[in-house]
């Protein structure tokens, strides 16, 4: 069943030279992972998550529509969507990577809100009242008393949700950004040696999510352990 | 500008054909992934320990590697070294079914656990062999436990088929975009898709909600005998307002 005669005439020793352009295609998508996750899960994210909380209707049901349209929209569609339909209506065209940050941005602050949003109201109303009680202000109540518990509870989700940041750069490849599946693609049809190329993108792809595990992993060990 | 709805359902016939593409996609993968899942989640609390690394280096190698990766993987180097040919269509679902059973062994192993101890020892002492007691106590809590999480992956799922476009399986989205392309009117043909996943879409998310809401409580026949409980063991909104 197994070609062995087409594995025989495999021959990795090209993967040597084309090394470099695979790993800047994989910076790519890491630069693209850390802009979702800074700009979307930490800042948009935070902001949703506060305006889905808000007591005012006006805010908190269109935050809840977009939280909700964009978790049950593919990310694929997102971007093809914010690149070609968007320019349409505003006029502005923007490069691949502009419109790709931008809508992974959004997907990945839609899912990070509700993560927020879980952590916070996982909060007893008791604590916000003991704070209160306490006589403190706006910030030292978030910053010394709510913060310390909710992250707590956010960053085990927020590792799979990182994880699933990095996993979701390679589908904005559709864009023509120049990303490691561009790059093994462009690679692959000019070396025509797909399975040597292919092959090297993904262990380069895996290897980078599981860091990503590894690190969320130690890095929720040792809050356990300080805040414990 | 202006939005013209008419254009989509003049090509209303061949969005259906990638709607169809789409739902076939999100069939074959959860067959795959329902069942692989399962056998991932066997091997990955059997007691051999080869059999629990295989299922753990699995588990982590399809969880962490990006789906468009694999799909790639498939479609151009499985062809090669197997010296056949495969479809993008059955390479890439069957590729996000082995993917997604990656996923479900994990849900399936959390039910699992999450049977209380002392149902596993009941089961033993009552000297069950091992087919009734997995058939008649641990499954049937542990899959009740497993639905809710499984139907919310299924959503991830049916967002993941439109990566099978490309590698040009004309899903859904792919036939958007190429319509989008022949008439220069993307806004009309795109926004009409995303509305269309999002009818597919969200419902399952609703519908995997309100299973976690509804499998949290207990069920028909355990309310049945929940007369026999002492009835101090259960708080009352009494209790629960005296505490602090």
């Amino acid at each position: 069943m197994i070609d062995y005669d087409f594995l025989r005439s495999l021959d990795f020793s090209i993967v040597w030279k084309y090394l470099p352009v695979l790993i800047a295609g994989l910076g790519t998508n890491i630069l693209l992972t850390a802009i979702g996750f800074i700009c979307g899960g930490v800042v948009v994210g935070t902001l949703l998550a506060l305006a889905n909380l808000s007591p005012n209707r006006f805010i908190s049901w269109p935050a809840w529509i977009f939280v909700e349209f964009w978790r049950s929209t593919p990310l694929l569609v997102q971007a093809i969507w914010v690149h070609f339909a968007v320019p349409g209506i505003t006029g502005i065209s923007m490069t691949p990577f502009q419109s790709g940050s931008i809508a992974l941005i959004f997907n990945v602050a839609a899912y990070c809100s509700e993560i927020i949003r879980g952590g916070i109201g996982a909060i007893g109303k008791g604590q916000f009242e003991a704070a209160k009680s306490l006589g403190l202000r706006f910030y030292p109540t978030w910053r010394l008393v709510i913060l310390p518990q909710a992250v707590k509870l956010m960053l085990p989700p927020l590792v799979g949700t990182t994880i699933s940041i990095f996993k979701a750069t390679t589908i904005l490849s559709v864009l023509a950004i120049d990303d490691l599946m561009r790059t093994a693609s462009r690679l692959s049809s000019s070396t025509f040696q797909p399975v040597e190329i292919y092959t090297t993108a993904a262990v380069l792809a895996f290897i980078v999510g599981a860091a990503i595990t590894f690190a969320g992993y130690a890095a929720e060990k040792r809050l356990k352990r300080g805040m414990a | 500008m202006s939005f013209d709805l008419g254009l989509v359902l003049r090509n209303g016939g061949t969005l259906l054909d990638g709607a169809l593409v789409t739902l076939a996609i999100a069939l074959v993968g959860a067959l795959v992934a329902v069942f692989g899942g399962a056998l991932i989640c066997a091997a990955r609390i059997s007691k051999n320990a080869v059999l629990r690394s295989i299922a753990r280096g699995y588990i982590l190698f399809f969880r962490v590697t990006p789906e468009v990766v694999l799909i790639f993987w498939a479609y151009y180097c499985v062809p090669l070294i197997f010296a056949t040919k495969v479809s993008g269509f059955w390479a890439g679902s069957v590729v996000l079914g082995l993917i997604g059973a990656a996923f479900l062994a994990e849900i399936y192993r959390a039910g699992i656990e999450s049977v209380p101890r002392g149902q596993v020892e009941a089961a033993h002492a009552l000297g069950l062999p091992s087919l009734p007691k997995w058939g008649f106590v641990i499954l049937p809590q542990a899959l009740r436990l497993s639905i809710a999480p499984l139907v919310n992956y299924f959503s991830e799922f049916l967002k993941n088929t439109t990566l099978l476009s490309a590698i040009g399986v004309a899903d859904l989205s792919l036939q958007a975009y190429l319509l989008g392309g022949q008439t220069y009117r993307y806004i009309e043909f795109l926004s009409a898709i995303a509305v269309v996943y999002f009818f597919m879409i969200f419902p399952v998310i609703l519908f995997a909600r309100r299973l976690e809401v509804r499998l949290g409580r207990p069920g028909k026949r355990e309310r049945s005998r929940s007369g026999l409980l002492p009835k101090l063991s259960r708080p009352t909104p009494q209790s629960r307002l005296a505490n602090p």
